[in-house]
């Protein structure tokens, strides 16, 4: 069990993931799907800038907690020298992209016309800070990195999918778009779901080596807990791209009903699929 | 679903061990029994680590900081000098950073006769 300090990093970490996905996610269902989301663009814009202010504060609160990991106590998330240290490191390294990219993101979603692509540049330096700290950035070669990346942009384009979804379904004079939108992300899943599933499991084979050390160790138990809850995500989504959206597009009003709820029951389970990332990632050794 | 989350939570959470706390040896070594306070510990490390606190319990006292004096650098070998505090369990609890900017912490104990 981590001290108070891992524990406070676990969920500051987990804040950071909901909010760089998210805002990431966001942003990049908007450039892919421009047609479909054009009736939310206000409100995608919005959630984007509060996902984005929650990475930037979860990014430094948790650079603080490792100054109080360090000392053992508070005091530590405001020691000069402490901090001064961490800023050394990859930490410090990931940090500056975190703030950057956040940046860019909101002086992106600001500006009017190329605003969105400044955006995205902002996300992909936001998701490119985690592959400069953590277990894939200390023992992994370069293309471990890239495999993050590209692991990382498909989870964004997943959980960004999620919110403009959501508010259509429920919107009984937008159900074409939320059809629409249900379908073409569905055909986008065809490509991206097993990319995605490829570059985690790549990584996760990368990182543990062996059968054994997945059963035997504690990384190799809490992988298979993360992988067993992204099964379920994967059957919601099945649900929702198989019988869901096909109803909904048949203009079947119920339907989008239950897409709703579906897609609240994916985003909750989504989260404990990023606390058990969370966790993996920072209170876990790898089995080596 | 909240039970859902909130239980994956504290189900990861209470697996495992608390990581990257690779000491290699210390002395004395954990669990050791010593028929004198020993004047010094010391530390080896897998890799380079700057030690950034270091807390010994004595008994029943209070937890008193070791002073990590002019030790400001990443190395693999610490010797921090210990002022004796008689017989008893004696717990040294060290913190440090890791080049690679991991936290790492952990603990040992010997017994002074």
């Amino acid at each position: 069990m981590p001290d108070i300090w891992g524990q406070a990093a676990i969920l500051t970490k987990l804040l950071l993931y909901v909010g760089a996905l998210g805002a990431s996610g966001l942003i990049i269902v908007q450039v892919v799907f421009a047609n479909a989301t054009t009736s939310l663009t206000q409100r995608l814009r919005n959630q984007t800038v509060l996902l984005t202010a929650l990475a930037l504060v979860a990014s430094l609160l948790g650079f603080m907690l490792r100054g109080a990991a360090l000392t053992g106590s508070a005091d530590g998330m405001t020691d000069p020298e402490m901090l001064g240290l961490l800023w050394q490191t990859p930490v410090g390294d990931a940090l500056l992209y975190r703030l950057a990219g956040g940046a860019l993101i909101i002086v992106g979603s600001l500006m009017p016309r190329f605003g969105q692509w400044v955006a995205l540049a902002g996300s992909v330096l936001l998701l490119w800070s985690f592959a400069k700290v953590g277990h894939v950035a200390d023992i992994g070669p370069f293309y471990m990195r890239l495999l993050l990346l590209l692991h990382l942009l498909g989870v964004a384009f997943w959980i960004g999918v999620l919110p403009p979804l959501h508010r259509l379904s429920q919107t009984p004079d937008l159900l074409s778009q939320a059809a629409k939108l249900g379908h073409q992300f569905g055909q986008a899943a065809i490509i991206i779901v097993p990319a995605l599933l490829f570059a985690g499991l790549g990584m996760g084979w990368l990182l543990t080596g062996t059968l054994s050390a997945l059963i035997g160790t504690g990384y190799g138990q809490a992988l298979m807990v993360k992988i067993a809850l992204v099964v379920v995500v994967l059957m919601l989504a099945a649900a929702n791209k198989l019988r869901f959206v096909p109803a909904i597009q048949a203009g079947d009003a119920n339907a989008a009903r239950h897409l709703a709820r579906s897609i609240q029951i994916e985003t909750a389970v989504i989260l404990a699929v990023l606390a058990a990332t969370a966790t993996i990632t920072s209170v876990l050794t790898l089995p080596n | 679903m909240k039970k859902l989350t909130l239980f994956a939570l504290l189900a990861m959470l209470s697996s495992g061990a608390f990581a990257h706390s690779r000491v290699d040896t210390t002395a004395p070594h954990n669990g050791a029994v010593l028929a004198e306070v020993p004047t010094e510990v010391s530390f080896n490390f897998a890799n380079d680590i700057r030690l950034t606190r270091v807390e010994m319990t004595h008994a029943d006292h209070p937890s008193v900081q070791l002073d990590l004096g002019e030790l400001k650098s990443f190395e693999r070998a610490f010797t921090l000098p210990l002022e004796g505090m008689g017989p008893g369990i004696y717990r040294i609890e060290w913190r440090g950073l890791g080049v690679d900017g991991h936290v790492m912490q952990g603990d040992f104990t010997f017994t002074v006769e």
